[in-house]
C-alpha cells in the first residue's frame, strides 16, 4: 500500500498528479500508454476516486495526458518533455527561489552560494 | 447502486419469522406458567361432602380453567411486552416502517395465541390424567362417551380467539402506554373508579356487562363475529397510535 | 440524481432548536463527510434521513421520498451507529442471516469474510462484544448491507487503531467495486480526510460549508511570523484564527485570497506560510472565537 505525504502540505490531487509525473519520467509509461484509472489510483493510495480523477484531469488540462472516452487516461505525444519543462520552470524555480532567500537570512553572499551549489553537485555534502 | 423494490407483505413475512426465532423465551415461559397452573389446579378449586346413614361422600372440583386464565395473562403480558421501546427500535436495525412492524408483530401474537389457547386446552386432558394415576380420579361415564370432535373443535377456537382478543388489548394498551406513562395509571383508576361508582349506586358495574357481552354469548357464530371485530378494532387502533411514533430518540 | 434534498430542515425539541432552516443535498453515490461539533445535530440529522424521527418543519426527500416510514427508503438505507440493537436471543451468525433476510443487496460471502477477518464468534452473542467489537460488528453489517444509501455514525468508537485502518480500507475498496452513497459522520476528519469527496459542515443547527474536500484544504492558509507582521497581513482579511506563540510570534489562519506574487512577498518578510488541514480548519470555524481553553487557566 503506498504511503502519501499527509501532513497537508501538499493536497493529494497534487501529489498524484506529480506521482504519476515522475512515473511517466523514468520511463515506467511511454507514449500513447494507458496510465493508472482513478479506481486503480484509489486502491493503491487508500483515497477517494474523484480525488484521483482530480489529479489525473490536473495533467489531463496540462496536456501531459489524454483522455479517450470510455478506455481512460494515456500519456501525451512529448510528455516527458513537458513534465521536465514544467520542472524546471515551477519546481526547481521555487526551490532556487528558496534557497536565495535563506542564503539573504543567512547573510551568503552570491559567491558562497554558487561555492555551494557546486559542492553539492559533485556529490556528497556540502562543505 | 440501483434502487431495489420493495414488497410490503415478504417484509411482514420475513419480520415474522425473525420474531418466532428471537421471542422464543415466551413460549419457554408459557410452558412454565401452564405447568405451574396444572399444580395450582391440582389442588381443587372446590369440595363438597355429606353424610348420612353410614355412607359418607367427599366431592372435590377440578378446573383446567387456571390454565387458561394464566395463558391469558401470558399473552396479556406478551403482548404489552413487544410494544416496549427495546422491542420497537429492533425492527429499525433493518428493513421496516411502523406498518410492518406492527403487522408483523399481530401475526405473532395470533400465532402464540393459537400455541397458547391449543396447549390450554390440552392441559385439561393432561389434568385429568394427573389424576387419574395419582390422585384416584373416578372417570366418570362422561369420559366413555364418543368424544365429539365439534365440541372439541369449538373449544379450541373460543380459547384461541378468547386470548388473540386479550392480546389485543394487552397490544392497544402498550401502545397507548408509549404515548405517554401516564396512561398506565389511568386505565387502572378508570376501571376501579369505575366499579366504585357503579357499585355505590346500586347498578351492575360496567365491567360486568362488557364481560358477559362476550363471555355469555350462546351462539358461537356470534361470538366469533363479536370477537374478531372487537380484536381487529383493538389491532387497528394500536397500528394508527404507533405509527406515528418516534424511534431512536 | 440528489439522492438527498433537504429544504430549510428544522428539529426542535421543547424550545430548542436543534437543527434550524437546513438546507442541502447530496448526489448520488459520493462520499460525505458530516462533521461539527459535540451535540450541534449531527446525529439527529441522520436519524430523521433514517426515517427514524421526523423533522419539525422544513421538507426532507430521501430517493425523493419522505423518510419517515417509507418502505422503500428503509430497504435501500441503513443506519449504522452504537447503538444498533437487535433482539437479545439471537447469536451473531443469526443476527448476520436476519439482515439476509431483509437487504435485498445483503452479501453473505462478504459478511461472513469480514466476520472471520476480525475473529467473531458465530455463537456469541451482541450484547456481551466489547465496545469496539460492537462498532466493529455493527460496521460490518453496514459495510455487506449495500445499501444505495449508507449512513455511519460515529462508526470507530471503541475501535482500536488498526481495526479503524481496516474498516476505512475495507469500505474504500468495497465502495470502488459497488458504489454508493455514503454520509459519515466522525470526529476524526484526520483519518477520513483521504477517504472524503465532500464535506458537509454543521454549525448551530445550519449548513455553515458543503463543499469538495478539496477545496476546503484551499480554504485557508496558516501565517507565522512577528506579531506586528502579521497583524499588517491580516488587516483586512477574514480571519478563522489567531495564537499567540512565545513573546513575538503570532500564528493566524486566514481565507486564502492570495496571488503567488503576494505569497511570494509574505515569504520575502519572514512570514511562514503553512497550508491548514481540514481537520483543524473545522475546528476553527466551528469554535467559538470568544474563549479558548487557555481561559480556564489565566489567573493561575
Amino acid at each position: 500500500m503506498a504511503i502519501l505525504n499527509t501532513d497537508g502540505t501538499k493536497p493529494i490531487y497534487m501529489q498524484i498528479a506529480e506521482w504519476l509525473e515522475t512515473e511517466i519520467m523514468n520511463g515506467h509509461f511511454q507514449t500513447d500508454e494507458k496510465v493508472y484509472s482513478q479506481y486503480q489510483l484509489a486502491e493503491m493510495y487508500t483515497i477517494n476516486p474523484a480525488t484521483a480523477a482530480k489529479g489525473l484531469n490536473l495533467l489531463a488540462d496540462e496536456n501531459i495526458l489524454y483522455k479517450k472516452r470510455g478506455l481512460g487516461m494515456f500519456v501525451s505525444e512529448n510528455a516527458k518533455e513537458r513534465i521536465i519543462q514544467k520542472r524546471k520552470n515551477q519546481t526547481l524555480k521555487r526551490l532556487i527561489e528558496e534557497v536565495v532567500l535563506e542564503a539573504r537570512r543567512l547573510k551568503i553572499g552570491e559567491t558562497e552560494l554558487i561555492d555551494m551549489i557546486k559542492a553539492s553537485q559533485s556529490g556528497g555534502g556540502v562543505a | 447502486m440501483s434502487l431495489s423494490t420493495v414488497n410490503t407483505s415478504k417484509v411482514v413475512k420475513q419480520q415474522y419469522i425473525l420474531k418466532l426465532k428471537a421471542n422464543f423465551d415466551a413460549f419457554s415461559s408459557l410452558v412454565w406458567i401452564q405447568l405451574l397452573a396444572i399444580l395450582f389446579s391440582l389442588g381443587g378449586v372446590a369440595s363438597q361432602g355429606f353424610q348420612s346413614d353410614g355412607m359418607s361422600v367427599s366431592i372435590k372440583y377440578f378446573s383446567a380453567d387456571m390454565v387458561i386464565a394464566f395463558t391469558m395473562i401470558w399473552g396479556l403480558v406478551t403482548a404489552i411486552t413487544i410494544t416496549t421501546k427495546p422491542y420497537r427500535y429492533y425492527d429499525f436495525s433493518f428493513v421496516t416502517n411502523r406498518v410492518t412492524s406492527s403487522l408483523s408483530n399481530i401475526l405473532y401474537l395470533c400465532t402464540a395465541s393459537v400455541i397458547g389457547g391449543v396447549t390450554a386446552v390440552m392441559a385439561k386432558g393432561l389434568l385429568i390424567i394427573i389424576g387419574y394415576f395419582f390422585l384416584d380420579f373416578q372417570l366418570l361415564d362422561y369420559y366413555s362417551q364418543p368424544f365429539h370432535v365439534r365440541d372439541f373443535l369449538i373449544g379450541n377456537i373460543a380459547t384461541v380467539l378468547y386470548i388473540i382478543f386479550i392480546c389485543s388489548i394487552g397490544y392497544f394498551i402498550g401502545a397507548l402506554a408509549q404515548i405517554s406513562k401516564l396512561f398506565i395509571a389511568v386505565i387502572p383508576v378508570l376501571f376501579v373508579g369505575s366499579m366504585l361508582l357503579d357499585g355505590m349506586m346500586g347498578r351492575e358495574p360496567i365491567a360486568m356487562k362488557i364481560l358477559s357481552f362476550y363471555f355469555q354469548e350462546s351462539s358461537f357464530s356470534l361470538f366469533v363475529v363479536k370477537t374478531l371485530i372487537s380484536t381487529v378494532l383493538f389491532f387497528a387502533a394500536s397500528i394508527s397510535i404507533l405509527n406515528r411514533m418516534e424511534v431512536r430518540k | 440524481m440528489k439522492v438527498i434534498e433537504c429544504s430549510n430542515l428544522t428539529k426542535s425539541y421543547l424550545r430548542k432548536k436543534v437543527l434550524n432552516q437546513l438546507t442541502f443535498s447530496i448526489e448520488e453515490n459520493t462520499i460525505t463527510g458530516l462533521i461539527g461539533k459535540n451535540g450541534v445535530g449531527k446525529t439527529t440529522l441522520l436519524k430523521i434521513l433514517a426515517g427514524y424521527i421526523k423533522q419539525t418543519s422544513g421538507e426532507i426527500n430521501v430517493f425523493s421520498e419522505k423518510p419517515f416510514n417509507s418502505l422503500l427508503v428503509s430497504a435501500n438505507t441503513i443506519f449504522v451507529d452504537d447503538q444498533m440493537s437487535f433482539p437479545s436471543p439471537l447469536q451473531l451468525h443469526e443476527i448476520l442471516q436476519a439482515a439476509g433476510s431483509l437487504y435485498p443487496n445483503w452479501d453473505m460471502t462478504f459478511a461472513n469474510r469480514l466476520f472471520h477477518y476480525f475473529s467473531f464468534d458465530p455463537k456469541h452473542y451482541h450484547n456481551r462484544l466489547s465496545k469496539g467489537k460492537t462498532s466493529t460488528f455493527n460496521a460490518i453489517i453496514g459495510l455487506a448491507s449495500r445499501a444505495p444509501l449508507t449512513i455511519f455514525d460515529e462508526p470507530t468508537t471503541g475501535m482500536d487503531a488498526a481495526a479503524r485502518r481496516d474498516f476505512y480500507r475495507a469500505l474504500l475498496k468495497d465502495y470502488l467495486t459497488y458504489p454508493r452513497t455514503i454520509i459519515i459522520s466522525s470526529h476524526h476528519l484526520e483519518e477520513l480526510e483521504n477517504l472524503l469527496e465532500d464535506v458537509l459542515l454543521i454549525k448551530d443547527g445550519n449548513n455553515h460549508l458543503h463543499l469538495p474536500i478539496e477545496e476546503l484544504k484551499e480554504q485557508a492558509i496558516g501565517l507565522k511570523g512577528a506579531e506586528e507582521t502579521i497583524l499588517n497581513w491580516t488587516k483586512d482579511r477574514e480571519v478563522y484564527y489567531k495564537n499567540q506563540i512565545g513573546t513575538n510570534t503570532l500564528y493566524a489562519v486566514v481565507r486564502n485570497e492570495f496571488s503567488e506574487q503576494e505569497l511570494q512577498l509574505a515569504k520575502e518578510n519572514e512570514i511562514e506560510i503553512t497550508s491548514v488541514s481540514p481537520s483543524d480548519l473545522c475546528v476553527y470555524l466551528t469554535g467559538e472565537t470568544k474563549r479558548g481553553i487557555d481561559d480556564v487557566f489565566i489567573d493561575r
